[in-house]
C-alpha cells in the first residue's frame, strides 16, 4: 500500500493497526491512535471483555458505558469479528493484507493455533509488523505462566519497592502495569515501520515481555545490580526517606504534601521558615544543618518538627510559597486536583471528547505539547461501529455477504 | 552487522538524570546514532545514585550512545556544539530554557543553524504556564500525577514508590514521539517542536479514574492489593524474611485450580467461599486462611504449585531472584557490561574500570534487534565525533582541549 502522509495536525501517518490486545497492550493502540494511526479494535461479536470492566458511567453496566474502555480506546475504530470461526479468520487475513501492524497479547502460541501466527501473516503481507505483548515474553520457562496486573507488578519486583518497610509489598494503583509493555511496543512498532518505509526494510515480528518492561521502569533502583554488588535486596522505604531528611510525603492541613530538602541551602531556608511559623528554636539547632544525609541521625525529631509545620497550611499554599523561598514542596494530587490544575490547563493536556453515553469529558491526552501536532479527539467506538465502513467500503464485501457473515456469527 | 531500524538518524542529547538518557538509549538501541553531550566539569548526579553504585548503574541509561565531553558554556565548546546541531536530525534536552538561552543554545538559535531539526524539550512541570519557572525533583513530581493516592491502604500515608515512575513514562513516551516526528518530516519536510513533562506523563496514567470523577463524582479508593471484583487477590507471606507470593484469582476456573493447588482443604467448600461474591464478602477470613497455607511454603513453591494449576501467581521478585532468574537468563535480559567508578573532580578517562550488568531490552525485534551496543565512558567517543563526523583538524581539537572547551 502506498504510504500516506499524516493528516493535518497529526504526528503519524494513518497506518492501519489491527488491535487484538488485552490489558498488556491496550495502551499501545491508544497511543498510536491518538497520534494519527488508524487503529481498528477487533472485537468478538459479544464485545471485548474490557467493555465489561468498571467503572461504568452512572455505575450502570453496558457495552458502551465502561470508562475503562472509553479511556483506553480513544480514536480507535471497532469491528466485530469471530476469530474462533474459520470465516472470521479468513476475514482477518484479508484485513491483514491491507494493514501495517497487528498488536496482540494472547497467551503464547494462541495466534499460531488459529493459523494467524507471524509466519502466516507474513506470507499474506511481507510488510506486516506484528507485536506480541505478553506477561513473560514468547520464550523462556515462565512463558506460559498466567498473569494480570497484580502478578505482573509482583513478578517484575515493582511491588517489592512499593509500600511501608514493615508492611506487605504494595501494588501501584490504577493498573500501572498497562503502560510499560505498551509503551515499549509502541516505540518498537514505530521503529519497525520507520525501517520498513524509510530504510528499505520489510516487516518484522516484535516480542515484548511485560515483566522485563516493568523492570526497566524502576531502573534507578538497580535491583539485580544491588544484589550482585552488595549482596542486598532493594526494598520498601515507605512514604518518607530515612536517609534524606526531609524527603517524602507529609500531612498538610487539607491532604498530603511532598517535600524534598536536598541542598544545605534548602535546609537553611526551610528551618528559618519553620521557626518563623512555629517559634520553635529547636529547628535552628546547628547539628541539623548540612547536606541531604546529615540529618539522618535526627530523623524522628526533625520529622515531628516538619509535620508540626506542614499541618498548619494547605498543600497549595506550601507548593507556591515554597517556590518563592526556593524550596520544593509538591502537592500529592488526586484526580480532582489534576482537573483543576492551572498548569495542565495551560499546556494542551486536556482534550474534550464527546461520547454518546457520557457527553463531553476532559481526557488526559496531551503526552506532549506541540504547535505542529496534537492528538485526535474521537471517542472510543461503540461495539461494531465501523463494521459497514470497513467490511463494505474498505474490504468490498457486498451487503448479502455481510448479512451471511452476520447470520453465521462470524461478525 | 545487524540491520538498524533508525539507520541514518542522528540525535543530539543534552541533559542528565533518568527520562532523557533513557529515551536516548532506546533510540540508540533502535539504531539511531545518539551523541550525548556532557562535561566532566558537571557530572550527572545519577552516577552517584544510589550512593553505592558510583557509576555502576550508568550503563543502564547510557549504553549504545556516542559520548562526547564538551563544555557548552565555553565559547569554543559552544562552537563545536553548534556544528553538531547542523548535522543532527533531532535535538533533545531537559534543561530549562533560561539556561539554554544563557548558553546560546535555545531553540530559536538552533533552528537558524538547522531549520528542519526536530526538538524534544523535556520539562519537569511544564515549559509554559504558571509553573514554568518552578524548581522540582522527579521523585516528588510523581506525587502530582494522582497515582500515589491510588496506591496503598486507605487511611495510611500515600505509598511511596522507591523510584520515580513518571520519569519512566516520559522516557519511553519520547522515543515514539520522536520517531513519529522523523516520519512526518520525511513525508512533509516539516520539523516539529515537542514539549513533554514528567508531571503530564504521570497524569496520563490516571486515565479511567479521571473519567470516573467527572462522570460519577467519585475519587479513587485505595484498596491495597485487593480487587473490587474478585478474591483472593493479594500478597501472602511465605517462609523466609520478607518473602511474599502474589495470588490473583479472577474466575471460577482459576478458583477450582486454586483449590487443587492447596490440596482441597475443607474450608474451600464452605458457603463463605463457594461463589465469587461470597469470596469477595469474606476476603479477610479467606486471606487469613491462605496465609496459613503460604506460611508453610517458600514463595517459589507457592508460585510453582499455583501456576501448575493455571492460577495467576508470582513471587514478589527481589533483586537476587531477578539476578538468578532462569527465565530472564533464557531471555538474555541482563548482560555483563563495563562501568567506571565515578569521581568528582577527575576526568572520566582516569576512572577505574569495574564490572557491572545492564538490562538488554524488553522488546525483541526479529529483523532489526534492539542493540545492546557498546558502553562508552564520558568523552570516550570524542575522537570519532570530532574527527569523523565534524572533520575537525587535530590542531583545533588540541587547542580546544587546552582551553577547557572539550573536557
Amino acid at each position: 500500500m502506498p504510504l500516506q502522509t499524516p493528516e493535518d495536525g497529526r504526528l503519524l501517518p494513518p497506518y492501519r493497526v489491527l488491535d487484538l490486545s488485552g490489558p498488556e497492550a491496550v495502551f499501545c493502540g491508544k497511543l498510536l491512535a491518538d497520534y494519527g494511526a488508524d487503529v481498528v479494535r477487533i472485537e468478538p461479536p459479544g464485545g471485548d471483555p474490557s467493555r465489561a470492566r468498571g467503572p461504568f458511567a452512572g455505575d450502570e453496566e453496558g457495552p458502551d458505558r465502561s470508562l475503562y474502555f472509553l479511556f483506553y480506546n480513544t480514536n480507535k475504530r471497532s469491528i466485530t469479528l469471530d476469530l474462533e470461526s474459520d470465516r472470521g479468520c479468513e476475514l482477518f487475513r484479508r484485513l491483514v493484507a491491507q494493514s501495517d501492524v497487528v498488536v496482540e497479547s494472547y497467551s503464547v502460541g494462541h495466534m499460531d493455533s488459529i493459523g494467524l501466527g507471524y509466519e502466516a501473516l507474513k506470507a499474506i503481507n511481507p510488510g506486516i509488523v506484528m507485536a506480541s505483548v505478553t506477561p513473560f515474553g514468547q520464550t523462556g520457562p515462565w512463558k506460559d505462566y498466567k498473569s494480570n496486573d497484580l502478578i505482573a507488578l509482583a513478578a517484575s519486583g515493582f511491588m517489592q519497592i512499593t509500600g511501608e518497610p514493615d508492611g506487605p509489598p504494595m501494588r501501584q494503583g490504577n493498573d500501572q502495569s498497562h503502560f510499560a509493555g505498551a509503551q515499549f511496543a509502541a516505540a518498537s512498532i514505530l521503529g519497525a515501520l520507520y525501517y520498513r518505509d524509510f530504510n528499505d526494510g520489510e516487516g518484522q515480528y516484535i516480542d515484548v515481555s511485560l515483566q522485563e518492561a516493568l523492570i526497566t521502569y524502576y531502573t534507578d533502583a538497580h535491583p539485580a545490580l544491588a544484589h550482585m554488588m552488595l549482596g542486598e535486596n532493594v526494598t520498601r522505604v515507605g512514604a518518607t526517606s530515612t536517609l534524606v531528611i526531609p524527603l517524602g510525603a507529609y500531612p498538610s492541613a487539607d491532604g498530603w504534601i511532598s517535600a524534598g530538602i536536598i541542598t544545605p541551602r534548602e535546609w537553611d531556608n526551610l528551618s528559618e521558615w519553620i521557626y518563623e511559623v512555629t517559634g520553635n528554636e529547636e529547628v535552628l539547632n546547628e547539628a541539623y544543618k548540612g547536606g541531604n544525609q546529615d540529618r539522618a541521625p535526627y530523623n524522628d525529631i526533625i520529622t515531628a518538627l516538619v509535620i508540626d509545620f506542614t499541618t498548619r497550611y494547605t498543600s497549595e499554599y506550601l507548593f507556591h510559597e515554597g517556590q518563592r523561598r526556593n524550596l520544593v514542596f509538591i502537592p500529592v494530587n488526586t484526580v480532582s486536583d489534576l482537573l483543576a490544575d492551572p498548569q495542565l490547563d495551560a499546556s494542551n493536556f486536556w482534550f474534550g471528547i464527546d461520547h454518546p453515553e457520557t457527553g463531553t469529558l476532559q481526557y488526559p491526552q496531551g503526552v506532549f505539547d506541540s504547535e505542529e501536532v496534537s492528538p485526535a479527539t474521537n471517542p472510543a467506538p461503540t461495539l461494531g461501529q465501523h463494521n459497514e465502513a470497513i467490511y463494505a467500503s474498505e474490504l468490498g464485501l457486498t451487503s448479502s455477504e455481510l448479512d451471511e457473515l452476520r447470520e453465521d456469527g462470524a461478525i | 552487522m545487524n540491520k538498524k531500524a533508525l539507520q541514518g538518524v542522528r540525535i543530539l542529547e543534552l541533559g542528565p538524570y533518568v527520562a532523557l538518557p533513557l529515551t536516548g538509549r532506546i533510540l540508540a538501541s533502535l539504531g539511531a546514532e545518539v551523541i550525548k553531550v556532557e562535561t566532566n566539569k558537571v557530572l550527572d548526579e545519577m552516577a552517584f545514585i544510589p550512593a553505592w553504585s558510583r557509576g555502576a548503574g550508568q550503563p543502564d541509561f547510557q549504553r549504545a550512545k556516542k559520548r562526547v565531553s564538551i563544555d557548552v558554556r565555553t565559547p569554543g565548546g559552544l562552537e563545536v556544539f553548534r556544528e553538531l546541531v547542523k548535522v543532527s536530525d533531532v535535538f533533545m534536552t531537559n534543561f530549562r530554557r533560561n539556561i539554554l538561552d544563557r548558553w546560546g543554545v535555545d531553540f530559536p538559535a538552533l533552528r537558524e543553524l538547522r531549520p528542519d531539526i526536530i526538538l524534544m524539550w523535556q520539562t519537569g512541570l511544564g515549559g509554559i504556564g504558571p509553573y514554568y519557572t518552578y524548581k522540582s525533583y522527579g521523585i516528588l513530581v510523581q506525587h502530582m500525577g494522582g497515582v500515589s493516592l491510588m496506591t496503598g491502604d486507605e487511611g495510611e500515608p500515600p505509598s511511596a514508590i522507591n523510584t520515580s515512575y513518571s520519569d519512566y513514562h516520559t522516557g519511553v513516551f519520547q522515543p515514539s514521539a520522536i520517531i513519529g516526528a522523523l516520519m512526518r518530516r520525511r513525508m512533509t519536510g516539516e520539523p516539529a517542536t515537542m514539549e513533554s513533562s514528567i508531571f503530564k506523563s504521570g497524569a496520563v496514567t490516571a486515565g479511567p479514574a479521571i473519567l470516573d470523577y467527572q462522570v460519577n463524582g467519585r475519587l479513587p479508593q485505595r484498596i491495597a492489593n485487593r480487587s473490587t471484583a474478585t478474591a483472593p487477590h493479594g500478597a501472602y507471606q511465605c517462609q523466609g524474611i520478607d518473602r511474599w507470593c502474589a495470588i490473583a484469582v479472577e474466575n471460577e476456573e482459576q478458583w477450582e485450580g486454586f483449590k487443587r493447588a492447596i490440596g482441597n482443604p475443607d474450608w474451600c467448600d464452605e458457603p463463605d467461599f463457594s461463589t465469587a461474591e461470597s469470596r469477595l464478602a469474606n476476603q479477610d477470613r479467606l486471606d487469613a486462611l491462605i496465609g496459613e497455607w503460604t506460611a508453610t511454603l517458600t514463595a517459589d513453591e507457592a508460585m510453582t504449585r499455583l501456576q501448575a494449576e493455571g492460577v495467576p501467581a508470582s513471587i514478589v521478585s527481589q533483586g537476587d531472584d531477578l539476578y538468578a532468574s532462569e527465565h530472564l537468563k533464557a531471555r538474555d535480559f541482563y548482560r555483563p557490561t563495563p562501568s567506571y567508578i565515578a569521581e568528582r573532580g577527575t576526568p572520566a578517562w582516569e576512572w577505574e574500570h569495574r564490572d557491572s550488568i545492564a538490562w538488554n531490552t524488553p522488546a525483541k525485534l526479529s529483523e532489526t534487534p534492539m542493540e545492546f551496543g557498546n558502553y562508552s565512558n564520558v568523552g570516550e567517543d570524542n575522537d570519532y565525533v570530532f574527527r569523523e563526523i565534524l572533520g575537525m583538524p587535530d590542531s583545533q581539537i588540541e587547542s580546544l582541549k587546552e582551553d577547557g572547551s572539550l573536557y
